[in-house]
């Protein structure tokens, strides 16, 4: 970085050196220059617009992430053995610094009307796949780190599951971050359709290598036809010094199923956008999460349901454990249509307290313009209770291994809602490791 | 003596609540503790324990022949001191197996004994409820989360099976209980009785005291030990109240 900080995001879409992917596709190229426009439009927005109200961009643009410019290919597949999880049968895709990794990748078998691939590939070999779907779901007035991804679009994974199309086994990405000799800005976008009737389980992981200073802002569109059923796990667990951002933009047609876990432990500064939009009655939405922000680590989440439908149900229910100057935001948001009758939200959002310095702005909101509906909303702050911790202590078992328990305790619902064993164990240790070394004050 | 408390004195905030308590706890005795309402039951019981928001004011508590009260309670387990809650607390999301086998593992670790692996903690923990007729669908939930009022007993008492403590403290263990669930909480209370083992029994009522036999008889008022004797004062208490106590003690 050199002279002033930089006041813009410009450095995020600086040339490749491999050039663009979908080179010379006009729709792409069109998006691309709307999204590009967008993103001047809104430059850096501050603390008095709504969504960046609890949480200044400040320290995230001060870093001058540049854009990355080359494939890491010198890594082999004993060098990322340690990231996987052990027992997790899965259809492996690896990516690495925002670029799909076919080396590292394990597709396996995939039964018919399945397609899972890059999307710099599918670009390249079959655009028509992809013309009708990018930017489909996100739309085309996008928030800011959308439209810098858009503008700036280049790899990701795409699943496309045909009409009535099973998938058995979970479809893996595991996302890795590999430091580079100065601090670089990965968009990874991701493209998961389901036809009507699919079926499909997903699970998100970013993972780093080492401890480096890098970005990923990383955007999924997510699309259910009618009756189709996603399990979809998020784990984000990204280097200490990271920043992290991630926009799911996920939409929903009439009788379909997405049960979603978003578990956040790792990177510096971390901001999380899920929106989601009912198409046809008798959707569900289930969408849990739980995040720690441990000592001066920030996680900002933004949820946006949007029941513009009749007899659908939402169910969003966030954990959060906060401890040394960790901070957090939940800024939660249903909005029910006028003829959106029958629906069914609740929203939640509770938070345990280990530290006085900790900090958390926390705002589920309803939106109800429909008379015959059933929602609710809640939030709780609490610490510790004394009287759990003595009965605890009373059994032999130390104080600080009382509290570690007690957070487990709190966190459990939500792991306890991942879709397999293995990965359940995988994620409640990282969250008992992390405790263990909490500050307390 | 394994037990023994001298000239106790404790405060809660502002109020003094136990006036200068004696007791004398031998290996393998049990006493029973019997007071009425607010004659400060709970608050010895806590005390012992090691529960914050007591202040201890004058006295001394030694466990076999250790200072107690400059203990943390987790210490005071380790040494082999156990309380049974009047009102077990509810531990949401904590697994009651994870939570017993991390209580034994940190009294064993205390001794210097190895943890024990899961398959031997396994063992142990069949025989020991096997010992106190329960079934083990008690031990897949949360600790005491949505448990009965007997339940919670219940696992108190298998706790304390598991834990094999030297000194047991049972805190109003017949508090809210029918008699069904009392005969089956006295029965594992029994079945744990040992020549090495003491128990303080601290009970309102004489009922339970007809399931486990003491061996000596307190009866505890306004902070005091105002009177002793063996397991017939608690029938004769049973029968006359507490009221002709507390006159013979003003009168005296």
């Amino acid at each position: 970085m050199n002279g002033a900080a930089p006041t813009s995001f410009d450095t995020w879409l600086s040339a490749r050196a491999d050039g663009e992917a979908g080179a010379g596709l006009d729709w792409l190229e069109a998006q691309r220059r709307s999204a590009l426009h967008q993103v001047r439009e809104q430059g850096v927005p501050g603390t008095k617009q709504e969504a960046w109200r609890y949480t200044s961009l400040k320290r995230l643009i001060e870093q001058g992430f540049a854009r990355v410019e080359d494939e890491v290919t010198a890594l082999q597949l004993h060098d990322i053995e340690e990231l996987l999880i052990p027992g997790l049968d899965s259809h492996r895709v690896v990516m690495v610094n925002g670029r799909y990794t076919p080396s590292l990748s394990a597709l396996g078998d995939l039964p018919p009307g399945v397609r899972v691939t890059g999307l710099r590939a599918l670009l390249a070999s079959d655009p028509d796949a992809l013309r009708e779907r990018l930017n489909g779901v996100a739309g085309e007035s996008q928030p800011l780190f959308a439209a810098l991804n858009t503008a700036g679009l280049d790899d990701g994974l795409v699943v496309l599951l045909d009409r009535g199309a099973v998938l058995e086994r979970p479809i893996e990405l595991i996302h890795l971050s590999v430091g580079m000799d100065e601090p670089r800005v990965a968009q990874p976008r991701h493209l998961v359709a389901l036809a009507d009737g699919a079926q499909a389980s997903l699970i998100e992981r970013y993972v780093s290598l080492g401890e480096s200073l890098y970005c990923t802002n990383s955007v999924l569109e997510l699309s259910l036809g009618r009756d189709a059923v996603l399990k979809h796990d998020r784990i984000q667990i990204e280097s200490p010094n990271a920043f992290h951002i991630t926009g799911l933009y996920l939409s929903q047609d009439a009788g379909s199923r997405y049960v979603g876990v978003n578990v956040g432990l790792g990177a510096a500064w971390a901001r999380t956008d899920l929106v989601t939009r009912f198409r046809g009655e008798h959707a569900e939405c289930d969408l849990q999460g739980l995040y720690l922000a441990g000592d001066r680590q920030l996680m900002d989440y933004h949820i946006d349901v949007d029941h513009a439908v009749p007899s659908c149900s939402s169910r969003e229910t966030f954990k959060g454990i906060l401890y040394g100057k960790g901070r957090a935001v939940f800024d939660g948001r249903v909005v029910v249509a006028k003829d959106a009758q029958k629906t069914d939200a609740a929203m939640s959002n509770k938070n345990l307290m280990l530290s006085q310095n900790a900090e958390i702005d926390t705002k589920p909101q309803l939106e109800i313009n429909a008379d015959d509906v059933k929602c609710s909303h809640g939030t709780t702050v609490g610490q510790i209770e004394p009287e759990k911790l003595f009965y605890l202590r009373s059994r032999g078992i130390s104080a600080p291994l009382a509290r570690r328990m007690l957070c487990m305790g709190f966190a459990e619902e939500i792991i306890d809602a991942l879709q397999s064993d293995a990965l359940r164990e995988v994620v409640s240790e990282e969250v008992g490791r992390r405790l263990e070394t909490a500050p307390l004050t | 003596m394994m037990l023994s408390v001298k000239g106790l004195r404790a405060n809660v905030g502002e109020n003094e609540i136990l006036k200068g308590l004696d007791l004398e706890v031998g290996p393998g005795e049990i006493h029973a503790i019997m007071g009425p309402n607010g004659s400060g039951k709970s608050t010895f019981s806590h005390v012992l324990s090691g529960r914050e928001g007591y202040e201890v004011t004058a006295g001394s508590v030694t466990f076999e022949g250790q200072d107690l009260l400059a203990l943390e309670p987790e210490e005071r387990a380790h040494l082999g001191l156990f309380l049974a809650f009047q009102y077990p607390v509810e531990l949401p999301g904590v697994n009651n197996t994870y939570f017993l086998k991390a209580a034994l593992n940190s009294i064993r670790k205390s001794r210097g004994e190895s943890e024990l692996d899961a398959v031997s903690f396994l063992r142990l923990i069949k025989e020991k409820l096997k010992i106190l007729h329960l079934n083990d669908s008690l031990l897949k939930r949360a600790v005491n989360a949505g448990f009965s009022g007997g339940e919670k007993k219940r696992n108190e008492i298998f706790q304390m099976a598991l834990l094999e403590p030297k000194l047991a403290i049972l805190d109003e263990t017949d508090s809210g209980l029918d008699i069904d669930a009392l005969r089956v909480v006295a029965d594992g209370v029994n079945a744990l009785r040992s020549p090495e083992r003491s128990m303080i029994v601290v009970t309102h009522y004489q009922r339970l005291l007809d399931y486990i036999e003491p061996d000596r008889v307190h009866v505890l008022a306004k902070g005091r030990i105002i009177r002793s004797g063996g397991k017939e004062l608690a029938l004769e208490l049973e029968e006359k109240g507490y009221g002709w106590i507390l006159e013979q003690e003003q009168a005296a």
